[in-house]
């Protein structure tokens, strides 16, 4: 058994959180409220060292890169929410996060979502020196393009249209199938994790 | 004029950033360096905003005695005492901070994620019922992954990993591909709507 | 002692091999001045060797340092390292074989300066691409204004929302809404603040509680802003109730936890879980699948799909959730928003199908179009 202060009020919250699959409990409940009380001071005092006294404080002070005064002026414009006469204001800081970002956003959609995708479905002539890879490689393209079509929202699924979407949703469902069945092993090695620091860390009774 | 600001703020500082993709001059990356770190700026005042909406919730819990006024009184107390401690003592590897870090959140967020193993199989035990045609696909392909990764799998057949395999490299990957573009075409189109103003859901209510 | 002297005595022996030839450097198209491409005749001897080292120097007969080292049998090396614009670079390579040995050094190269470029050649095709589908979206937007009726197929998740929100109104249990992990720029997190204006008019509308738990404190703001104008707009304004549209934490799992909690404690009888979701995807439904509400999941997080359809009564995926504002408010201009991505779409099946022909054919005319 471990005589660390610190891995008896780890096992006692990993206790309180598992208690919850039994029923809602004073245990999970004090759990659940100190979690996310620590995240959020977790993330204001992480926000202080990362982001505030490297990215403000440092370069106003020391490197005189007054031009981060710009930024400022508009972020505090968040804080106009708080009156709400002026609520209005909060607008522009998120017209400039949601312009900036759209920006950024918009070409690399297209070339990663799209042009990336396209250019590793269209059939190539490498393909037909293997049977085998000639049939995968249909099996992949007709998968895109009905799963494509499935996706189509200007006709009715009905008719030849319908028939192509209906392999669509078979795709999918395939994907569906294969990605809840590959994630199953990870996530039964998380539970296997905590139980392995109940027994062994803190109970001592596994070597 | 309270719409139209913030719709032209949007239009400018996106085609900036749109410009900025296609510049590979040293001065278009400096720029956009520029343009992150402002971005990183600005959004740390947002932060006051939430922690300000966070504690009116709990403050007025307690103030009022409402149900449950223990509980907030905790996050409170919580948040209060681990953002000093962070701020005042520093969040170096051996700090008090990151000992609270490590022993009271690290572990019951890897427990929540562990409840995942207890989800899944509540999970996979409703999709057993297999309402249609579908979910049977879905049911069987999955039973067929799980197999297909673990010794037995290759006991049962050993040509088990093979199938597994393909089904992951071909089916599997044409329909998230083609998951893919539509998201991608869906989130382009969408994105192109804001920056031209077409799209305003983000701008709220008129508040005019 | 011995043994180092015999281990020194191998090392400095030099290598009777006929170094690389013919060694070029240029600049690197297409980049911000950082990087010089170098490019060799491989040494006959190539065989016999381990690989090349690449020296550079600001002067063509002295001062050369090692700045990279390839393997045989390739003779293109990139030098990225700490190169700058405007400078005056000369490089040699030498062989090296498994024992250290080393040949004598190349010719070195002509002078090379590096350079930074206004445009990327390289992503005209994406730039190309970005006007066609402008062009296609905006075409079609414009369609629209001329009083063209347009049709959306039926999306069961979008038409289950009314009902969803009657139920909760009957049972006299609120509504809860999750709007996921993203932040503002995030276009699920857009999508799902479109969807939410909708459900909040018609909880607005039933004098219905909504409980909106956000991860993100401008989406809060942006939260509280569009149901406030939903129940202005119903003419509830006493209706809203602030304090339930709040920031929980900005974590993932602290988030999944507390509205967990939510669920189990305020008992919504409608779930609705719209906007981007990673893990924590399947703690939500399955806790609200425990509290018997009914569920309506929507995200363009593919891996988290299967488990919003084997946990929740319906799933509206991908792309739908992008078409949901266009669905709910049969806006005109919104819906022709979508059929110009459907136009697109055709667009694309086009090239696939065009490209696969020509490519079977040995023409990688479409593929390289692609390439990015």
């Amino acid at each position: 058994m471990s005589h660390d202060i610190w891995v008896w009020v780890a096992a006692f919250l990993t206790l309180s959180i598992l208690s919850f699959l039994y029923k809602d409990n004073p245990f999970y409940k004090f759990a659940e409220y100190l979690l996310i009380g620590v995240a959020l001071g977790y993330g204001i005092a992480v926000t202080w060292h990362s982001t505030i006294i490297p990215k403000i404080v440092i370069p106003l002070k020391e490197g005189h890169q007054y031009h981060l005064i710009i930024p400022m002026c508009i972020g505090l414009l968040f804080w106009a929410r708080l009156f709400p006469k002026y609520a209005w204001l909060s607008r522009w800081p998120i017209a400039f996060q949601i312009g900036a970002g759209v920006g950024i956003g918009l070409p690399l959609i297209l070339q990663a979502d799209v042009f990336k995708q396209i250019q590793g479905t269209i059939l190539t002539s490498a393909i037909l020196n293997n049977p085998f890879n000639a049939f995968s490689a249909i099996v992949a393209f007709v998968g895109v393009v009905s799963t494509l079509i499935y996706f189509y929202f200007s006709l009715e699924h009905k008719g030849v249209v319908g028939g192509i979407a209906k392999i669509g949703i078979w795709y999918i469902m395939i994907a569906f199938g294969a990605i809840f069945g590959y994630t199953v092993m990870a996530r039964m090695s998380l539970l296997i994790g905590r139980f392995q620091f109940l027994l062994h860390d803190w109970l001592g009774l596994m070597r | 004029m309270r719409k139209l600001v913030p719709l032209r703020i949007c239009l400018v500082c996106g085609i900036v950033m749109l410009i900025q993709f296609f510049i590979p001059h040293n001065y278009s990356q400096t720029f956009f360096q520029y343009a992150l770190d402002w971005l990183i700026v600005c959004g740390v005042f947002a932060v006051v905003i939430g922690l300000d909406s966070n504690f009116r919730l709990h403050l007025t819990r307690i103030i009022r005695r409402k149900k449950g006024w223990g509980y907030s009184l905790i996050t409170m107390v919580a948040v209060l005492s681990v953002a000093f401690i962070g701020i005042k003592f520093g969040i170096g590897a051996d700090s008090l901070f990151m000992k609270i870090y490590r022993n009271v959140e690290v572990p019951m967020d890897a427990t929540m994620f562990s409840l995942l193993g207890f989800f899944m199989a509540s999970a996979s035990f409703r999709a057993f019922k297999a309402k249609n045609k579908e979910a049977t696909v879905l049911l069987i392909i999955a039973v067929l992954m799980m197999l297909g990764r673990i010794p037995i799998g290759y006991f049962m057949w050993d040509k088990l990993p093979n199938l597994v395999e393909w089904i992951m490299m071909y089916p599997n990957m044409a329909a998230q591909r083609g998951i893919l573009l539509g998201v991608g075409l869906g989130a382009a189109a969408m994105q192109l709507k804001i920056l031209l103003g077409i799209e305003r859901g983000w701008l709220g209510g008129a508040g005019d | 002692m011995l043994l180092f002297y015999i281990l020194t005595q191998i090392s400095t022996t030099p290598l009777n091999i006929i170094p690389p030839s013919e060694l070029t450097a240029y600049d690197n198209p297409n980049d911000d001045g950082k990087k010089i491409n170098i490019e060799w005749t491989l040494s006959p001897d190539d065989s016999l060797l381990d690989g090349y080292e690449i020296w550079r120097s600001e002067i063509k007969d002295s001062g050369y340092y090692k700045i990279g080292y390839i393997g045989r049998q390739k003779a293109h090396y990139q030098d990225a390292m700490q190169v700058k614009e405007g400078v005056t670079y000369y490089y040699e390579i030498r062989c090296r074989d498994r024992n250290y040995n080393y040949s004598e050094f190349s010719v070195p190269s002509e002078p090379v300066v590096s350079s930074s470029q206004w445009y990327d050649k390289n992503k005209t095709n994406v730039l190309f691409g970005l006007f066609l589908f402008s062009f296609i979206i905006l075409g079609a937007i414009f369609q629209a204004k001329k009083g063209k009726t347009l049709f959306i197929r039926k999306i069961n998740g979008l038409d289950a929302l009314d009902e969803a929100v009657g139920r909760a109104t009957e049972m006299g249990r609120p509504v809860l809404y999750v709007p996921g992990l993203g932040g503002v720029g995030d276009i699920a997190t857009i999508a799902a603040i479109n969807i939410l204006s909708q459900v909040a008019k018609k909880t607005a509308e039933y004098n219905t509680p909504i409980l909106v738990p956000n991860c993100d404190p401008i989406v809060m703001s942006v939260v509280q802003e569009v149901v406030k104008e939903a129940y202005l707009e119903k003419g509830r304004p006493e209706g809203y109730n602030t304090e339930h549209i709040f920031y929980l934490v900005g974590s993932q799992f602290p988030y999944a936890a507390g509205v967990g909690g939510i669920m189990v404690r305020e008992k919504p009888a409608t779930n609705l879980f719209m906007g981007y979701f990673a893990a924590e995807a399947l703690i939500l439904a399955e806790t609200g699948n425990i509290s018997g509400a009914i569920q309506i999941a929507g995200t363009d997080a593919v891996s988290q799909l299967p488990f919003f359809i084997t946990a929740c009564d319906y799933t509206i995926m991908g792309e739908e959730l992008y078409a949901a504002s266009a669905y709910l408010s049969r806006n005109p201009t919104l819906v022709s928003g979508i059929k110009g991505q459907d136009y697109n779409k055709l667009v694309l099946l086009f090239f696939l199908i065009l490209g696969s022909i020509l490519g079977l054919m040995g023409n990688n005319f479409i593929v390289n179009l692609f390439h990015s």
